[in-house]
């Protein structure tokens, strides 16, 4: 990988020579290299990039579910049949509880890009530093919108009501996003951005520089829908063994998301394409392939979709692997574009100063796997209550009791370990 | 080309870019403190109703368990980023020094920020769904979390005030970065008073449900969260005390001389309050009322917890993060153990304005035209992360701080005697060359013969492309 990356970086770097541009490139990649922080990455880029990329992958996935979860809310909410009701009040559910997941799992991508591209992000996000910061308080006037929905859900027109505003203030965070992402990926243009061609310095943070809309609805709006669609069809999926829901409404439910997320899906891939076309050529970025899997993984689940609308609830868990095979090509393509914006200016985050240490990657290891074993046995307890019939109490078997004590165990194992290392350290050091 | 690693600036005139953080920290810290506690404060009152057979108990833990999904998970889930994105664009340098130590600290935080989200929900939906053995074992992992969140955070908040031991600076050795000197007293004390702030909103609650309980029960619950409460303030105080001993010399220099009476007595007096709450909660259980519980609360973010963050935020200057990096983004002293050099002698040698790539050409090299706004640039960059530098009122305002000094000679003194040769332990050394350090003098005395209040905007006279011959020798 290392040294495709240095042929690419060879290839692009004699372009540049021939068009002239050389003098250029080496003063925006001085002042790149210059931002990249001098205490060094504590462990190996490579590693932090895949992480990114997995995380950011299970972050949007919930992001998509909210707001696609509440666009299928407010269409429902507009209908009087009583299933549209019904899905209506389930996705208000599904989008409430969705927005806490990708807010929670959005912190981890963010900080493994942060470690690796910190030129990028902090330069962008203090071009427009007051959409930053507004991005928290619209987040949080958007989401308290989605509890309010949820809290009036018996009135439609008043749920209804609060979901627009709060899909809406959830389709302006992603608005914010995406600009920070975008301009990041421009480090060219930045001081002439930031100071108008030399004439000035914008330390207002109230500047938004550049937008791509096809970016935009590639990235956010139409995968919403095709996402939360899939989740259609795993709803119709997991609720059909359980007897005391209706199996007629489950089944329009699938064919519904189905449906939805077909359609979506071809909006997603020609959204998707268009962006690929506005990306400048010297970024080498159309004949990558990087950028056609991302096109063939949409096209592949687009077909998977198709052959789902007869049975969805059988083909839930194929369209589920399809989708997320789909999403983390498109993953790795939208981490390939800051590789091939960066490089032509000679910034590669394999050559990230390296402080290497071990201490703290064994102290997330511990703690990852204390958390897989607990994860695992509280959403297998949340999946056991969820097919628990209304009024009846789950009984664990005696081997879900083991893994309860198990992960009481690790758990409280890992809080003695993590304090008595650092008494140990405080003696050491202090005593 | 002469580079340092400088972001763009962001400069809010007036009230500071450091107060959008403070007010986010400490929503935050209301949140957070609140659910860490009640996690706990919860397990033990499912591990009661569990043991003495009082399933009415259920009932309030639900309750308390909607409040904090609606209250404490959504804005504390949402602010904790928050400070984080707040401190992208007050000093990207400092968020940029602790993540770059400290990303897996952070990264296992986060295991458990998911834990602990995805068990408040799993919490609330399954509690009389699942068998009580099981829902308790949940509530327990849900509890020890949710605690685990905060030993993370004390150790990068405690490495930001001083990594405690000069050791760290030649080992780089995380452990003695994270487990310093003040880790485990401000853990302690965090960890107290959270089950004095989570008891108080509790009774809040019980208040509420007074009429749907049996006495009995609202009875157990009520003094359970008093005793609770009580040990949480006795023993926050303690702590306190240890934590107070750990402090820096700087930082007590600071406590007594700097911060101010109106933030240090609200939280005397908070304490008091809430301590005589719970004592009355205790003795009369069924005193307690909604009216007077929840303003309690509601008090203790504005005379507690806001001016606790507003304190905490100052006893660490000058510095931003582990005493090697200042409140103004600037390196001010070599870390050999990650090969971090000082910028200082750069600084002072090539000029801020010089190094700085977001600095337009035409305010790199000063001249009689462009000095004011040479200087005002300066300020900005240089000051603006603790003084209001373009008015008079607002943030320790350079209108009031150099009022009737409208003679650039004066100013010039000052500034080099008292900031650049000898300047407080509160405050970082003013860098740049003597040129710059004039041209911020200009401006200053230009802006107090103005009245006190400039225009933000720094607009440069000459074009980029002159400007670029002006610089090129």
């Amino acid at each position: 990988m290392k040294d495709m990356v240095r042929w690419f970086l060879l290839f692009i770097l004699s372009f540049m020579l021939i068009g002239g541009k050389l003098a250029f490139a080496g003063d925006v990649g001085t002042m790149l290299k210059a931002m990249a922080d001098p205490a060094g990455a504590p462990f190996f880029p490579v590693v932090m990039q895949v992480l990114q990329v997995l995380t950011w992958m299970l972050h949007m996935i919930f992001v998509y579910t909210s707001i696609g979860g509440l666009f299928f809310t407010i269409y429902g909410f507009t209908k009087k049949e009583e299933r549209w009701q019904r899905l209506a009040k389930a996705t208000l559910e599904l989008a409430k509880v969705s927005v806490s997941l990708a807010i929670v799992l959005g912190v981890a991508p963010l900080l493994f890009y942060q470690v690796i591209y910190d030129p990028l992000w902090y330069t962008s996000a203090n071009l427009s530093a007051w959409w930053y910061v507004l991005f928290i308080v619209f987040l949080l006037i958007g989401y308290y919108f989605i509890w309010g929905a949820y809290f009036t859900k018996d009135k439609p027109s008043m749920s209804m009501i609060m979901s627009v505003i709060g899909v809406l203030f959830l389709l302006l965070v992603g608005f914010i996003i995406h600009v920070v992402n975008y301009q990041a990926l421009y480090p060219e243009k930045w001081v002439e951005w930031y100071t108008n061609g030399g004439r000035a310095m914008n330390a207002s943070g109230w500047n938004i520089y550049a937008f791509n809309v096809f970016r935009y609805l590639a990235f956010l709006v139409f995968p919403s829908v095709a996402v939360t669609g899939v989740f259609l069809m795993l709803y119709n999926w997991y609720f059909r063994s359980r007897e005391d829901m209706d199996k007629d409404y489950l089944d329009w439910a699938g064919k519904l998301g189905a449906r939805s997320a077909m359609y979506a899906g071809i909006g997603w891939l020609v959204s998707h394409i268009l962006y690929i076309f506005t990306i400048p050529a010297d970024w080498g970025v159309k004949g990558s392939i990087f950028t056609w899997l991302s096109v063939l993984g949409l096209v592949l689940c687009a077909g998977v979709v198709f052959s789902s609308q007869k049975n969805p609830a059988k083909m839930a868990i194929p369209s589920l692997l399809a989708g997320s095979v789909a999403l983390l090509l498109i993953a790795v393509f939208r981490e390939y574009l800051r590789v091939a914006s960066t490089a032509r200016f000679g910034y590669s985050i394999y050559s990230y100063k390296l402080n290497l240490e071990f201490m703290s990657p064994l102290l997330f290891l511990g703690t990852l796997l204390t958390g897989l074993v607990l994860y695992a046995y509280a959403w297998w307890m949340a999946y056991q209550a969820g097919k628990t019939p209304k009024g009846k109490v789950y009984e664990a078997s005696e081997t879900e009791h083991h893994l309860g004590d198990l992960s009481v165990f690790i758990v409280v194992l890992w809080a003695i370990v993590f304090i008595g290392v650092g008494l140990i350290v405080v003696v050491r050091n202090y005593g | 080309m002469d580079v340092l690693g400088f972001y763009p600036m962001w400069y809010v005139p007036v009230v500071g870019s450091g107060l959008v953080i403070a007010i986010i920290a400490a929503i935050h810290v209301m949140a957070s403190h609140t659910s860490v506690g009640a996690s706990i404060l919860l397990a033990y009152l499912a591990t009661k109703a569990y043991r003495e057979n009082q399933p009415q108990i259920y009932d309030y833990i639900k309750k308390y368990l909607l409040g904090l999904l609606v209250f404490s998970y959504v804005s504390g889930s949402i602010t904790g980023p928050g400070i984080w994105f707040s401190a992208t664009v007050v000093n990207p340098r400092g968020i940029s020094a602790l993540i770059h130590n400290f990303v897996w600290v952070w990264a296992a935080e986060w295991i458990w920020f998911v834990a602990e989200v995805t068990l408040v929900y799993i919490l609330f939906y399954t509690l009389g769904k699942i068998d009580q053995r099981s829902w308790l074992r949940l509530a327990w992992i849900f509890a020890l979390g949710s605690w685990a969140t905060m030993y993370m955070i004390v150790g990068i908040l405690s490495f930001m005030l001083s990594p405690g031991h000069e050791k760290w600076f030649t080992t780089g050795n995380i452990l003695d970065a994270f487990y310093n000197k003040n880790y485990f007293p401000h853990l302690l004390e965090r960890t107290s008073y959270m089950f004095a702030i989570a008891g108080t909103v509790g009774l809040a609650i019980a208040a509420l449900m007074k009429k749907d309980l049996p006495e009995k029960v609202y009875k157990d619950i009520v003094k359970t969260l008093s005793y609770w409460g009580i040990g949480g303030v006795v023993f926050g105080l303690m702590f306190f005390a240890w934590y107070v001993s750990t402090l820096p010399e700087r930082s007590h220099v600071i406590i007594e001389g700097v911060v101010p009476l109106y933030l240090k007595l609200p939280i005397m007096l908070i304490i008091l309050v809430v301590l005589a709450h719970f004592v009355l909660a205790a003795v009369r259980p069924q005193a307690v009322r909604f009216w007077m519980a929840y303003p309690i609360y509601a008090l203790i973010f504005f005379a507690g917890v806001y001016p606790e963050e507003k304190i905490r935020e100052t006893i660490r200057k000058p510095y931003v993060a582990g005493e090697f990096l200042w409140v103004n983004q600037i390196i001010s002293r070599d870390v050999p153990a990650k090969g971090i050099k000082s910028e200082v002698p750069v600084i002072d040698q090539k000029g801020l304005l010089t190094v700085n790539p977001f600095v337009p050409e035409g305010l790199k090299k000063i001249n009689s035209q462009n000095e004011i706004m040479a200087g005002k640039a300066i300020a900005i960059l240089q000051c603006s992360g603790c003084h209001n530098v373009t008015g008079s009122t607002g943030l320790r305002p350079f209108g009031q701080k150099f009022a009737g000094m409208t003679d650039p000679n004066a100013v010039y003194g000052f500034l080099t005697s008292y900031l650049r040769d000898n300047h407080p332990p509160y405050m970082p050394k003013l860098v740049g060359t003597d040129e710059e350090i004039k041209a911020l003098s200009a401006y200053i005395a230009h802006m107090i013969s103005k009245g006190g209040s400039v225009s933000a905007k720094i607009e440069v006279t000459n074009t980029p492309s002159e400007a670029k011959k002006e610089v090129q020798p």
